[in-house]
């Protein structure tokens, strides 16, 4: 799979849960949702479940996209920026 | 007897800080690098708690806290929901690069990275006028709010000019001697702290209100508006849409954090903090957002700012006085771990990137120009504080939102190589005047088409970046090649 088809599947976890947290038509279900462990309402407890979400999405970001670097790219590159 | 537990607590929490303090002098180097970055060998847990730990500020028990008692569990999505993905997801999407060209190019602040990427001085200037007008503020506005909970706290034993020194002191105490590292390790000891107590003094709480269904219970009958976002009219739908442009993407452009990602030792300390810091959001303003809806009903009909005091409130009525020295080791470790991160931060800017302009001195030299700066800026903070002029504080209410709509330039030129100094220029300065005739009240509401200021600021600043970077000479192949060919190897191998 190419970086960039990579980068727009990130782009498209992104555009998911901007989706889920702008979920406005989810907001009728406020005080029709049970009692989650019976004291969280549906307004927080679908911020708890949103949060595991993230907890996943970040996953699949940091496996898709996120290589660790080749040891030559961090070699310090002197006669540049403002090494010691 | 809870007297001289209390003083023995405060002053046990005290000596632990300034040992941290004697003991990072002692292993620091007197180079600028250590001094500022701690020679870039942060782990996992150091760049976790110091990201955490300057992220969360007295706004997230004492202000938020506030909000939720008078809108309801709405609040918890309204203000850190979007934050719960994006803020981790921006140190991928902007620290990562950044890190890559810190290590390799020795950049150590945004003016730097982001001068650096379009080879122009102007962009690196602009940069830091931009980040130090709308930090010092809020530093200011930090101190100010940490001072007040202090204050209120201690029952106005303490009163505020002491909170504000004390306060202030002992954050220098071990920030001068041991730069980042004096306020990583303090933000580890102080970050646990917070988190631990918080979450006894949410069970502690639900105990004496008679439990976490009872109070809930209580809720639903006497209040059940606040279960419901659409009777929240503060957090009606084109609000809760702009709000997510306001603080969550903030987050990465505070200089404070964004140093702290450069700082880190390799790309698998960074995945780890971007990985499960949405966890640790969740939890701490989770336990906000509860105390201050359980507030609503426990103690009801607090108005207006009253509300801000419903935690030292609670702890003061339903707990006993232990809690509430506990609540003010909380209240101390939440405001200094994000103020002395903040003073560190403009004293690198301005050692870093203003007084270079001006004299070239060696490395052990802008160490000893730092700590010099530590105390004026200190100083000058602790005095503004004191006179709260309404020029400062007006500033600091969109200082959030300032800080947003510099992203697309950060973002830009980390992804597209046509952006240029052009673009970057007019795109940082040309949404920023935006921003200041919107919330000074300058342009009617109607221009913002019913959003808050920060999103057409934010479209501003993308359209500008893309139409001038068109409409100017595109940047030499050279220069395209220092920050992209890097990209490139990391993460296509060195093709596309």
């Amino acid at each position: 799979m190419s970086f960039k088809v990579r980068l727009a599947l990130v782009s498209l976890i992104v555009l998911i849960m901007f989706i889920l947290h702008n979920s406005f038509w989810l907001w009728d279900l406020d005080d029709r949702v049970p009692l989650l462990f019976g004291f969280m309402p549906f307004a927080f407890s679908f911020y708890v479940g949103y949060s595991i979400l993230a907890l996943i999405a970040m996953r699949i970001i940091i496996r898709l996209a996120w290589p660790d670097p080749p040891a030559e790219v961090l070699e310090p590159h002197r006669g540049e920026g403002h090494l010691e | 007897m809870s007297n001289t537990l209390g003083i023995g607590v405060v002053l046990l929490y005290f000596t632990v800080l300034v040992g941290i303090g004697i003991y990072g002098a002692k292993v620091s180097l007197k180079t600028r690098e250590d001094y500022f970055l701690a020679s870039r060998g942060l782990g996992s847990i150091a760049v976790f708690m110091a990201l955490f730990a300057s992220n969360i500020t007295a706004f997230t028990i004492i202000g938020h806290a506030g909000f939720a008692y008078g809108t309801g569990y709405g609040a918890y999505g309204y203000v850190i929901g979007w934050s719960i993905f994006i803020t981790p997801f921006t140190y991928y999407l902007v620290g990562y690069r950044s890190w890559l060209l810190g290590k390799r190019y020795g950049y150590a602040t945004q003016p730097q990275v982001f001068g650096g990427i379009f080879d122009s001085k102007l962009v690196a200037l602009i940069f830091l006028v931009l980040l130090l007008y709308y930090t010092l503020p809020y530093l200011v506005v930090s101190i100010i709010g940490g001072s007040l909970a202090f204050t209120t706290i201690t029952d106005g034993v303490i009163p505020y000019w002491l909170s504000s020194l004390v306060i202030i002191g002992i954050s220098l105490v071990y920030t001068i001697p041991a730069g980042l590292r004096g306020t990583v390790w303090t933000d580890i000891f102080q970050g646990a702290i917070f988190l631990t107590v918080a979450c006894l003094l949410l069970m502690a709480l639900a105990r004496a209100l008679g439990g976490f269904s009872a109070i809930t219970g209580q809720i639903m009958v006497e209040n059940p508006a606040m279960l419901q976002r659409s009777l929240s009219p503060g957090i009606a739908p084109i609000n809760w849409f702009s709000f997510a442009f306001v603080n969550s993407i903030a987050v990465i452009v505070f200089p404070q954090m964004f140093t702290r990602i450069l700082a880190a030792r390799s790309s698998s300390n960074l995945k780890r903090v971007s990985l499960y810091y949405p966890l640790a959001l969740a939890a701490i303003f989770g336990v906000s957002t509860l105390l201050g809806v359980w507030g609503s009903v426990a103690i009801p009909g607090l108005e207006g700012k009253d509300a801000d005091n419903i935690v030292p409130m609670l702890i003061h009525q339903f707990l006993s006085p232990v809690w509430m020295i506990l609540g003010l080791v909380v209240i101390l470790a939440i405001v200094k771990s994000s103020i002395d991160s903040q003073l560190l931060s403009v004293t690198h800017l301005v050692t870093d990137d203003l007084l270079p302009r001006f004299k070239r001195f060696t490395s052990e030299t802008a160490v000893f120009w730092g700590r010099i700066l530590l105390v004026v800026f200190a100083a000058a903070a602790y005095y503004i504080a004191l006179v709260r002029p309404a020029a400062i504080l007006s500033i600091a209410a969109f200082a959030f939102s300032g800080f947003s709509v510099m992203l697309p330039v950060m973002i830009g030129a980390l992804y597209w190589p046509r952006a240029n100094k052009y673009g970057a220029c007019a795109a940082l300065i040309f949404p920023a005047i935006m921003l200041h005739l919107w919330y000074l009240e300058i342009l009617p509401k109607w221009t913002t088409f019913g959003f808050m200021p920060v999103f057409p600021a934010f479209i501003l600043a993308i359209l500008t970046l893309v139409v001038v970077s068109y409409l100017s000479p595109a940047p030499s192949q050279e220069q395209k090649e220092k920050t992209f060919g890097i990209f490139d190897k990391v993460f296509t191998g060195g093709g596309n």
